[in-house]
Parts: C-alpha cells; sequence; structure tokens
C-alpha cells in the first residue's frame, strides 16, 4: 500500500480539493455567517481574477468571493497557459489564505536564535529596527554585507531593485537551489534559454524530468494530449514516476549517466547521417569536433554506463531523428543534479541542435516576446564597495544577477572575501531547500541580522531576528508579469486583491518603499503599483482593459521560423556545438562524461535523489491543510530486494544517515526504484514550531552534501550516498 | 629583483587574463552606473533604447575603439576616459552573446 496518490485520485482531486476549500473558508473565524449558508441555494458569490501562487507556475484563477470570503477558486478558462486548469495544489490555495497558523504581526525575536520565543511589535517599529540594523550593516561592513534572497514571487523584482538602489550585489534567488545548470548549458550553445513546444512535438526523451508531477504548464497537460495523439514520450529516470507509468516507454537508468545516454544518441545521429545536415552546416560549429569526440560513444558503451540496452538506444536515436524537428530533448527545468550538471545539460542541448529543432513546431523555440517595459531607475554608485560579489571567484561561469547560494552561503561563514552580516529574505526557504541544513544555519548564526518576510513560519523565519507578515497572493495588487507558454507565445498577468489583506500583513513592495525612505534612496521607490503597471504596459494601451476584462492579456506573438537565417546570441553567432568560450577558459569544450563515483563508503550504499509530488511544492506547501491530506508525511523509496537485504518491511521506521546529518522516516518498499536509489520528498521534517504538520517525516536538506555544479555555482543535490537501516537495527 | 618582479607581474597578468576570459578592464558595475547616469537621458527617451544586449562584445567593442565615429559622441561631453572605460566594460560583458546577458534593458 502506498500513501502516494494514484492519478485516479489526482484528478478527483480538484473537486475535493474545491469542496473543502469552501469548508476552511467556511469554518474560518472570519466568517461565522457562512456557516449558515443553506448548501442547496444557488452561491451568491462574486467571480474575482486572481493568479495562483502555489507554484512558479502561476496559472490565472476565478476566485469565488462571498461576503468578502473565498469561497472556491477554479481555473481561468481564459488563461490558455495553463489548458484552463487548475490544480491540486492550486485549488488548495484557499488554505493559505486561512491557516490558522499563518504569520499575523511583525514578530521580534526575544529568545535565542530558533528557540520560538517572539515579542509581537507594531509595523513602525519593526521598520525602524530593520532599516537600523540595515544602516548598521552598511557603516560597518560596506553596503555589500547585505544579502538580499527573494524567491519566485511577482513582487521578487522590487527586492532586487532595493538591493541596487542600497547597493549590495549580494543577490541570490531560488535558481541556483534549482535550475541554472540547465540555464548555463543552452546559453553556452544556443546563446539563450529556449522553450519546449512538447504540444506539437512527435517524440519527447524526459530525461530525469518527472513532468507529470512536477507540474509545468502548459507542458505538463501538452504531453498527455500529444501521447493521446500517437506521440512518443520515453522517460529516463531511475524511479517509476508518474510520468514513467504514463509514458511509451521507461528505462530505468543509472543515476548520474544522461550525459552517456546523449553521447551515444549523438554518436547514432551522426554515424548514420541522421541529422538535419544543411541546418547543421548553416546554424552550427564544430560538428567535425563533434564527430570525433563521439566516434567511441557507442550505444554498446552506452549500455555498460546507462544500464539502458544498447539495441534501445539505437532505436531511440533513429525514432527521435525520423520524427525531427517535431522531436526533442526536453530541456527540463530543475536541473542541480550533479557537479557536472552544465555538461550533462550541454548534451541535451547538443542533441537538440542535431535535430534542427531550433524555432519548429514541436522542438526548442526561442523566449517569445512579452513587451513588459522595465521601469528605469538610477541607483547611486558606493565607491568604498568590494569589486564584486561575495562569490564571484567560487566557479568560472557565474550568473552575476543570481549568484550561488551555496558558495554564498561559504562566503558569509567563512567571512571572506569580506564579511556579509545581514541577510533580506523573501518569501523563499533555504533552511529547507538548501542542502545541509546544518551549514545554512551556520550561516544565519554568522549574521548580525535577519529579516525575514513570508507568509507563512518557514525554518527560515524561525530562524531570523525580525519575521514580518506577508498577504497572500490573492490580498495584494501586483506588477505585471510575462510568463511564457511554449511557442504560443508569451500572457501578461498582474493581481488584484480578491480580498483585502488579512491580519497585519503588508506587501514586500511597500515594506521595501518605506524602507527606501528610511535608508535615504526614496526615490527608488517613487510610485505606487498602479502606476509602476502603467509604465510596463506602455507598449500596449489596450492592455489594461483586456486584463480587468480577462484576467490575462496576449502580446503579439511573431510565427515560428522568423529567427530563420539570424544569428544566435553566441560567440561565433552559431548554435556552439564544441564551445570556444569553454575552451579558452580552460573548461571542456565538448562535454566529457565522466562515471559516477561510487559512493566512497560500503555502508552508505544508495545515493539519494529528489523529486516531486503534484501536492508538493517543497516546504512551501506541506504545511497546507488540504494538501497534507494526500501527502502527509514523505516516505524513503527503497528497493523491495534491498529491504529484504536489509530486514525492513513496509511501513518500518528507517534510519538515514550521510556525512551531511541523519533522518527517520517510514519506508515504501516499492519496486519502483532502482535497487541503488532511494527517494523522498523535501518539505518535511521541518523545524518550525508554527508548521506542525511538516514536522513528520525526514527533512532532505538534513541529508543531502552540500555540492555544487563547478561550471555555474548551481546547487548538486544528487551526489549524496546515504545508508539505510531499520530503526533498532545494529 | 627587478626580473622577479616582471615574471611575479606576468603571472599576475595570466592569472587575471585567465579569470577574466571575457571581461574588459573596466570596472563593470561603476559602468552601469554610468552608463544610467549619462546615456539613458537620452537612450530609451529620445535615442534608441539601448542595453548591452543590444549588440555582440564583438560589435561593442569596434565601436569603442573609435568612440569618436560614434553618432551622439558630440554629447559625450564630461565623460572622462576612465568613464568610458567603465561604461564600456559593462556594456561588453553584459552584451547578448557574453557568458551572463543584460536582461531586456
Amino acid at each position: 500500500m502506498t500513501s502516494h496518490i494514484s492519478r485516479r485520485d489526482f484528478l478527483r482531486l480538484a473537486g475535493a480539493a474545491a469542496g473543502a476549500a469552501a469548508a476552511t473558508a467556511a469554518n474560518a473565524a472570519l466568517a461565522p455567517q457562512a456557516r449558515a449558508a443553506a448548501p442547496a441555494q444557488a452561491p451568491q458569490w462574486e467571480s474575482k481574477f486572481g493568479v495562483c501562487d502555489m507554484c512558479f507556475n502561476r496559472c490565472g484563477l476565478i476566485a469565488r468571493v462571498e461576503k468578502g470570503v473565498i469561497r472556491k477558486l477554479d481555473p481561468n478558462p481564459k488563461f490558455t497557459k495553463s489548458r484552463g486548469m487548475l490544480c491540486a495544489r492550486g485549488n488548495a490555495g484557499v488554505d493559505q489564505v486561512y491557516d490558522p497558523e499563518r504569520l499575523k504581526t511583525p514578530l521580534l525575536r526575544t529568545g535565542k536564535r530558533g528557540e520560538g520565543r517572539w515579542k509581537e511589535v507594531g509595523w513602525d517599529e519593526a521598520l525602524e529596527i530593520c532599516a537600523g540594523r540595515m544602516k548598521d550593516i552598511a557603516a560597518k561592513y560596506t553596503r555589500c554585507g547585505m544579502l538580499f534572497s527573494a524567491g519566485a514571487d511577482t513582487q521578487s523584482q522590487f527586492v532586487n531593485r532595493f538591493a541596487e538602489a542600497f547597493g549590495s550585489y549580494n543577490v541570490t534567488s531560488h535558481e541556483s537551489l534549482c535550475l541554472l545548470s540547465g540555464n548555463r548549458a543552452f546559453v553556452d550553445t544556443f546563446g539563450e534559454v529556449p522553450l519546449p513546444d512538447v504540444k506539437n512535438s512527435k517524440y519527447v526523451i524526459l530525461a530525469g524530468a518527472n513532468r507529470l508531477e512536477a507540474l509545468v504548464t502548459p507542458d505538463s497537460m501538452d504531453l498527455v494530449s500529444i501521447m493521446k495523439d500517437g506521440a512518443k514520450v520515453v522517460v529516463l529516470d531511475p524511479r517509476y514516476t508518474k510520468s514513467a507509468a504514463l509514458a511509451s516507454e521507461w528505462h530505468a537508468i543509472h543515476p548520474g549517466t544522461d550525459l552517456a545516454f546523449m553521447l551515444a544518441l549523438a554518436h547514432v545521429i551522426i554515424a548514420e547521417k541522421l541529422y538535419d545536415a544543411k541546418f547543421v552546416a548553416e546554424r552550427t560549429s564544430g560538428l567535425d569536433k563533434l564527430s570525433a569526440h563521439v566516434a567511441d560513444k557507442t550505444p554498446q558503451w552506452a549500455e555498460g554506463e546507462t544500464g539502458i540496452p544498447a539495441a534501445d538506444i539505437a532505436r531511440i536515436a533513429r525514432e527521435l531523428a525520423a520524427a525531427a524537428p517535431a522531436a526533442m530533448v526536453y530541456p527540463g527545468r530543475r536541473s542541480s543534479d550533479y557537479e557536472n550538471s552544465t555538461q550533462i545539460r550541454r548534451g541535451f542541448a547538443i542533441v537538440n541542435a542535431l535535430l534542427g529543432n531550433w524555432d519548429r513546431p514541436g522542438g526548442l523555440v526561442p523566449p517569445r516576446p512579452a513587451g513588459v517595459k522595465k521601469v528605469p531607475f538610477e541607483p547611486p554608485f558606493y565607491d568604498d564597495n568590494p569589486p564584486g560579489r561575495v562569490d564571484a571567484k567560487g566557479v568560472p561561469l557565474l550568473f552575476d544577477d543570481e549568484g550561488s547560494f551555496v558558495l554564498t552561503r561559504d562566503a558569509v561563514i567563512k567571512g571572506a572575501p569580506y564579511p556579509v552580516k545581514g541577510w533580506f529574505v523573501y518569501k523563499t526557504n533555504p533552511m529547507a531547500t538548501a542542502p545541509e541544513r546544518r551549514k545554512t544555519r551556520e550561516m544565519i548564526e554568522a549574521l548580525d541580522f535577519l529579516v525575514v518576510a513570508d507568509i507563512a513560519m518557514s525554518d527560515t523565519a524561525w530562524m531570523a531576528d525580525l519575521v514580518l507578515p506577508m498577504p497572500s497572493a490573492l490580498e495584494r495588487q501586483d506588477p505585471v508579469q510575462a510568463l511564457q507558454a511554449g511557442a504560443e507565445g508569451a500572457c501578461l498577468v498582474w493581481r488584484d486583491p480578491v480580498i483585502a489583506p488579512l491580519h497585519q500583513s503588508r506587501p514586500v513592495f511597500e515594506v521595501l518603499k518605506a524602507l527606501s525612505g528610511k535608508l535615504g534612496f526614496p526615490e527608488a521607490f517613487d510610485f505606487d503599483i498602479a502606476t509602476y503597471r502603467e509604465k510596463q504596459l506602455a507598449a500596449f494601451p489596450e492592455a489594461a482593459e483586456i486584463l480587468k476584462r480577462d484576467g490575462v492579456f496576449y502580446p503579439p506573438n511573431p510565427p515560428l521560423g522568423t529567427t530563420d537565417g539570424q544569428p544566435f546570441k553566441t560567440p561565433s553567432q552559431k548554435i556552439e556545438l564544441y564551445s570556444n568560450r569553454y575552451a579558452d577558459m580552460g573548461l571542456d569544450p565538448l562535454p566529457v562524461y565522466q562515471t559516477p563515483k561510487p559512493s566512497p563508503d560500503a555502508g552508505r550504499r544508495f545515493r539519494l535523489v529528489a523529486g516531486r509530488s503534484a501536492c508538493v511544492t517543497q516546504a512551501s506547501s506541506t504545511n497546507n491543510a488540504l494538501l497534507s491530506e494526500f501527502e502527509p508525511e514523505n516516505t524513503l523509496w527503497l528497493n523491495e530486494d534491498s529491504a529484504k537485504e536489509l530486514g525492513v518491511r513496509q511501513g518500518d521506521l528507517v534510519q538515514v544517515e550521510s556525512p551531511a546529518g541523519r533522518g527517520e522516516l517510514k519506508a515504501l518498499v516499492t519496486p519502483k526504484i532502482r535497487k541503488d536509489t532511494v527517494y523522498m520528498l523535501s518539505g518535511f521534517g521541518t523545524i518550525s514550531g508554527q508548521l506542525k504538520r511538516s514536522r513528520v517525516g525526514a527533512s532532505i536538506v538534513e541529508l543531502m552534501e552540500s555540492r555544487h555544479d563547478a561550471i555555474c555555482g548551481n546547487s548538486a543535490i544528487h551526489e549524496t550516498f546515504v545508508s539505510v537501516k531499520k530503526k533498532g537495527a545494529a | 629583483m627587478k626580473r622577479s618582479t616582471s615574471i611575479f607581474a606576468a603571472i599576475v597578468l595570466a592569472i587575471a587574463t585567465v579569470g577574466m576570459a571575457f571581461a574588459a578592464e573596466g570596472n563593470a558595475r561603476k559602468g552601469k552606473y554610468l552608463y544610467r547616469q549619462k546615456c539613458r537621458s537620452c537612450h530609451g527617451v529620445s535615442a534608441s533604447d539601448l542595453s548591452p544586449n543590444s549588440k555582440t562584445q564583438a560589435e561593442w567593442k569596434k565601436l569603442f575603439a573609435k568612440p569618436e565615429a560614434i553618432k551622439c559622441y558630440k554629447d559625450w561631453k564630461g565623460v572622462t576616459p576612465e568613464e568610458k572605460t567603465d561604461i564600456f566594460t559593462y556594456l561588453h560583458d553584459f552584451a547578448k552573446d557574453s557568458p551572463s546577458p543584460a536582461k531586456c534593458n
């Protein structure tokens, strides 16, 4: 018996969650009158557009509001990016609003860090404290002594704007704990990060992407649609995920060997001349060097590395090429896997280039123009600042505007190359998302001041000096945001409050505006959100009315193929199969496969891999009352044969240990995972006293070792081996 | 002594060259500030909406090799040679084919 929901359960969940959501709202003390409503009556609700905030996808929704209380969230049918869908998490968004454990007032720490003793303070006092501490840090350590980290949120752009005006280069987002390796690889190969046009594809290789559970709109829905129409989807994953279950074929690849598979695909495609010869000749550079590089990377060789039969690899290569250009190696999103993840993802990019699928239906398309104007400003320059980011020297190709959280954390702990003593965190939660939690704790201990602005008392907030309560996405006015949706074009959304802000919550924009005044740079926030939006939409005079009418605006989208003949944004102006930049920097100019290193310790025989359930968005959703009914705790996926050897039976408590830390959780004994691999969900085993539901299970970040991508500094979270034993066993 | 100093300098230069393989020699961060102060008063308002990713690194290099040939050069009064280098460094290091292309303007 598994605690994971079946597909049918998942499809049913939307309805169930919506009903429960209404019940949650009705039970909220805020709406005693709602209890009296007779169930047979037609709902007397108002319908208001909103944008979901339960993950980064930001799907359009319609909130059904009755007497100031949100009763239900429905998908916005005009929001085509989600194909008119609102997932289980989206439906459960109501609980985020009415969660009794939500932050209600600013809180000032009175006990030791992480002890959970707080004093409620008013906003005036909270802002005064915050400004004062930031001013002190700037005076003592330069302005780069403040670090700013903002999560994937529509108002995060204001945090970055504030950091720049304040004068700090030290800004991180969630990206260096997630997707940077893939971005690095595609920027260095194609000159930009493309979008997959899944909807029109006939053949998709999902290598490590579990798109039917780790939902990305519209890709997740489109995969289901195209399979119905006969497209082939090949899944490579050490785990039998729901994507694997529904795919045309699944291969339980040996973890860390995806590049061997990609090089073998390239070998077959080149050796049998299955590539698009005209495209490759005109628009790529380095085919001769790539040919030599993959000459011995035969399917037979790759079989030895990946465990996938050579005949299957050769067949997949031929099928993929035959379906081209409506075929792709799906680029994926989270690529924070291995220390050589940039090179692994270069392998993905190179196979796509051979298929000639650039800017073609069913292939990879350049980001669609969105037309949102930036709102310029003129931040001051501080001559006494250090020359660069605190993590600048850690890796050769850091993205300057993203940095590396893992390397930044090391620098803060060391106090070198210069001290960083303050941290402003907005709606991101590194205590629950960055590997090796004890190091994040150590980093926080090294600070003079940590302020966390969030909706809930996250684990990071729990460690803070000052906690600021934020409104949920249904309670605030937000700037315009462009969302990409494959080949169909970008869409623009904004938010207006569906209900008035609850408790004493105040949007981060207002917090930053107030702080900018206290810190002497009010001109950086010399606007309100309405005027900011007007400036953002300057190119589209009709957009505001359409956004009010439909909840979404679609800017003009050029047809595919308009980039034909144009140079790529790379040094050679072509797709760089062979990277001259890498060669000049002493990096491998072609992706060199390395056999994954075995566990250094025979006692730690299992590679720990991360992944997602469709009901979990890491630690931001595991405390949600509705979603926790579907994922009440995490379990350790353990192969049935391995379990037998260890004497572990279904549901037994197991102790999992790595050099980073340890955890205890129930075993899910299953044939759905390789014998050498274990898996657990993130987001459980939390430490915050105000996240009571998610304190169960084990914390994956307690177990993961801190490793990083050697090229871009992205976190590398599949490099950890763990030991597993039944609790109480010797 | 003199010789060892020059060898040391050569090594430092070599390391710096490798580490900054694609960075120009000025201060890109100061360049960004100066660019906003001195260039965006026209560009994006009355002149073309320029950003580092409007051009390639090679194009910026070519342009700044002979700045006096740039159309608006006459308006560059008061921009010191050092400031010019900083502005160039910013535009070059965040060019559209750079490792860290600027996001829009």
